[in-house]
């Protein structure tokens, strides 16, 4: 790996199937995520978006193709190493939320420091500073079941930043969310790409494409378009260390 | 009425054969509780049936006399009973000798009969193998020739004469080895274990020497009470025993063996009841669904209800129509008299009461297991049944506290052991049963399975018998488990899929998780495990009065880490499957 990109796909592809019944969910994409990017990929169903957000993420791996975080390649790595990637470098924000019903807000928030090895004590503190900062310190004793969609998501994003991650990975985070919901939840991207946050959003919502820096459209497993909106703000030496820190 | 009478058949046979699997658990954990009930049941019949044949087929005696004393006064005594009142038939008497016989190195008391060719009205051996005594030869009691391995053709020694094994036979007069009362002085009320043996009435005087001869006279009654109203008795001198006490010293071959499976079926119906509500929790949340979309397209409750019913008390049905076939057929290996007696059990059709007691028992389990999840959800709202969502997990708040301290695999299993309850007590429960029967098991092992006569030891049947039937149940018992432990892991997994997929996306290793499921089912079973081995052990020194050993701690030691190690890797496997998938499928198959 060289130059300034923390996030670096080549020649990436994730096939289904043999013969007629082949799919190419992912085919052959070139991607490079330069660190404190807001990239937001777009496209239809289907058109292989989260894949190649799980592929980036190390959830699934690509039957072709180089996949580099950070000066590690991911694609070759061991399900340990993957998940000891996942636990100190990446965070995963989800469409359909993905926290445990069982446990409070801020249990779900200090999960992922927990696993991570962190003190008790220290894993508390840093999940209530960030449900704070999600607007959500009132309802840290809140189960899920007891939160508004976008509540859910604003712990879900939380949850992903309690490691203090390069990238952040979306995946339809508005996506069952309503209008209201979804305005708290690009505010929160917003905020993120401000503070210099690397963030790849999957999404079908173009006001969350709005707030990128840039966008890429989709189609049939490749990249049709490559928009760059706005200036990125690259910190030059990978992570960008911002207010949400 | 008709029509849904049909639909009601028709999804019963259709769900049946979309979840054959589920059926044939079901239907294994209620047939094996049924199985053991009625080899139980059978075994009653094992106490009266065998002697009763042996004593027709032999014209046994009412009642047997023997004065307390020896040689022309035992003679003498015995003379009057013979014409007394009410007496119809008599056989005897017979002369008596308590010896000491010595086969392939081994000496052992034995009671000794002198017997002839001449017709006999009553007690009449069968022989069972080879040939009736002649001079020169023995006929031993097929128990005791088995216990001291002699065959036909041997040579064994009384006294220090040695004699030919001609035959064995088997009588109602006196009860089979171990109980053939042997004394050391002839009219003693003490007696020890032996076994009879005839030999020709023209030698059992040379054979005694020295010691005094003892006769025996065997008696009939016209009145049958004359014989039922006691089991044994001295009066004048002489010493009376009746058929029944014959029968009851017999009988208690089995009565250690019966006992054992009468227990056995109790742990096993618990364990059937546990297995029927493991596999019913495992397919609620498609029960759920299915009785939501019944009411979407307007079936009433009873509907519901009668839908569900129906495919369970078929199962019940069929699972009490296997318990008892296999029962009744595996009962003659476990309930035959052994050599001793005429006859077996079980090769007459199973009695009534044994059809009804299996039928209600497999009924009872299938309702008991089902009726609940049913009614639940039949009560539920129509909407939220479609949803098609699993009941949400418990909050456990003490234990996700707990948790928070500790390392990332124990961390995950009290969590995830915390979210299902009702599947941990499930657990405990499973190893609760199966390490009570595991250490009874023990402890019965740890016994002698031999029995003291004089200075020697024998084989004792009545322990070989009990082990039998233990080993049986507890086979039976291990399999049900066996089944249970994998329904549980493998709903425990696909349950705990959704949180373990988001563990794993926040960076819990494959090996974390599967290490974590591993202490979600050990950590309620080794509660299971801890209760079982005081329990078996209680079980089993209250079912086995009298002076028992204790199994050594290292056998105990041994079968609860056997237990808890089983319970690790049937979990560990499935979970460490699971992990084989990745991420992004599990997450995408779970709900929220």
């Amino acid at each position: 790996m060289t130059g300034s990109a923390l996030l670096k796909a080549r020649g990436v592809s994730r096939r289904y199937g043999w013969g007629s019944a082949l799919v190419r969910a992912v085919d052959e994409i070139d991607l490079e995520v330069p660190a404190g990017q807001t990239l937001a990929i777009m496209g239809p169903s289907g058109c292989g978006k989260s894949t190649l957000l799980h592929l980036l993420g190390g959830l699934q791996r690509p039957t072709d193709g180089e996949i580099w975080l950070a000066e590690h390649r991911i694609d070759t790595m061991s399900e340990r190493a993957l998940a000891r990637l996942r636990r100190h470098h990446i965070g995963f924000v989800f469409q359909s939320f993905h926290l445990m019903d069982e446990l409070t807000a801020v249990e779900n928030v200090e999960l992922a420091a927990l696993l991570a090895g962190q003190s008790p004590r220290r894993a508390r503190q840093r999940a209530l500073h960030l449900l704070d900062r999600v607007g959500l310190a009132d309802r840290a004793r809140h189960l899920p079941s007891a939160l508004s969609g976008g509540q859910r998501q604003r712990v879900a994003i939380a949850r992903a930043l309690s490691n203090e991650p390069l990238v952040v990975l979306a995946d339809e985070p508005t996506g069952n969310l309503d209008s209201a919901a979804t305005l708290e939840v690009l505010r929160l991207f917003e905020e993120l790409r401000t503070a210099g946050q690397t963030l790849v959003v999957v999404t079908h919502d173009a006001r969350i494409a709005a707030v990128a820096d840039r966008v890429i459209s989709m189609r049939d497993g490749s990249f049709a378009d490559d928009s760059r909106l706005t200036g990125t703000t690259t910190s030059g030496t990978g992570t960008v260390y911002g207010g949400w820190r | 009425m008709a029509g849904r009478l049909l639909l009601v058949c028709r999804l019963m046979v259709r769900d049946l054969r979309r979840r054959r699997t589920e059926t044939v658990l079901l239907l294994l954990a209620i047939s094996a509780a049924t199985g053991t009930l009625t080899l139980g049941l059978a075994l009653n019949n094992a106490l009266a049936q065998p002697y009763e044949r042996t004593r027709a087929a032999t014209a046994g005696p009412d009642v047997v006399a023997m004065p307390g004393a020896t040689g022309p006064e035992a003679l003498a005594a015995l003379a009057p009973l013979a014409t007394a009142p009410g007496v119809t038939a008599h056989s005897g008497p017979y002369p008596m000798a308590y010896l000491m016989l010595t086969a392939s190195g081994t000496t052992v008391p034995a009671v000794v009969q002198g017997r002839d060719n001449s017709p006999a009205a009553l007690d009449r051996p069968a022989v069972t193998a080879g040939t009736w005594v002649h001079p020169g030869g023995i006929v031993i009691e097929p128990t005791f020739a088995n216990a001291l391995s002699v065959h036909i053709g041997d040579t064994v020694d009384i006294n220090g004469h040695p004699l030919r094994v001609v035959g064995t036979a088997v009588t109602a007069a006196r009860a089979v080895y171990p109980r053939a009362d042997w004394r050391i002085d002839a009219g003693s009320p003490l007696t020890e274990s032996a076994g009879l043996v005839w030999v020709d009435s023209s030698q059992i005087g040379a054979l005694a020497g020295t010691r005094p001869l003892s006769y025996t006279l065997n008696l009939r009654y016209a009145d049958p009470r004359a014989s039922t109203s006691f089991t044994h008795k001295r009066e004048g001198g002489i010493e009376y025993t009746s058929w029944t006490g014959i029968a009851d010293a017999d009988g208690k071959l089995v009565k250690q063996a019966r006992l054992a499976l009468l227990v056995g079926s109790w742990l096993l119906t618990a364990l059937a009841v546990a297995s029927v509500a493991n596999i019913v929790a495992g397919r609620v949340v498609d029960q759920r669904r299915r009785v939501g979309l019944l009411k979407a397209v307007g079936a009433g409750p009873a509907m519901i209800a009668a839908v569900h019913l129906a495919e369970y008390l078929v199962i019940g049905l069929a699972a009490a129509g296997t318990g008892l076939t296999a029962g009744w057929l595996a009962a003659p290996a476990l309930t035959s008299p052994g050599a001793g007696l005429l006859g077996s059990t079980g090769t007459h059709p199973p009695a009534l009461r044994t059809v009804l007691a299996a039928t209600v028992l497999a009924l009872a389990i299938a309702a008991a297991a089902t009726l609940a999840p049913v009614l639940r959800a039949v009560t539920t709202d129509t909407v939220h049944a479609l949803a098609d969502a699993a009941t949400p997990p418990r909050r456990r708040g003490w234990r996700v506290w707990l948790s928070r301290r500790m390392p990332t695999a124990l961390l995950i299993g009290v969590r995830i052991n915390a979210r299902r309850p009702r599947r941990a007590r499930l657990v405990m429960v499973n190893t609760l049963i199966t390490t009570t029967g595991l250490a009874a098991l023990l402890m019965g092992l740890a016994q002698d399975p031999r029995v003291k006569l004089g200075e020697s030891k024998l084989a004792n049947p009545q322990s070989t018998r009990t082990l039998e039937a233990m080993f049986l149940v507890i086979v039976v018992l291990c399999v049900l488990a066996l089944i249970n432990a994998i329904v549980s892991t493998w709903t425990a997994v696909l349950d705990a899929r959704h949180p373990l997929a988001v563990a794993r996306t926040l960076g819990a290793t494959p090996a974390q998780v599967t290490a974590g499921m591993a202490v979600a089912q050990l950590l309620p079973a080794i509660p299971g495990v801890a209760l079982g081995v005081p329990a078996g052990i209680g079980l089993y020194l209250v079912a086995s009065p009298g002076d028992q050993q204790y199994a050594p701690a290292s056998w105990m030691f041994a079968v609860a880490l056997a237990v808890l190690l089983a319970v690790a890797a049937l979990t560990a496997i499935p979970a460490l499957a699971a992990t084989r998938r990745p991420v992004a499928d599990a997450l995408q198959s779970t709900s929220t």
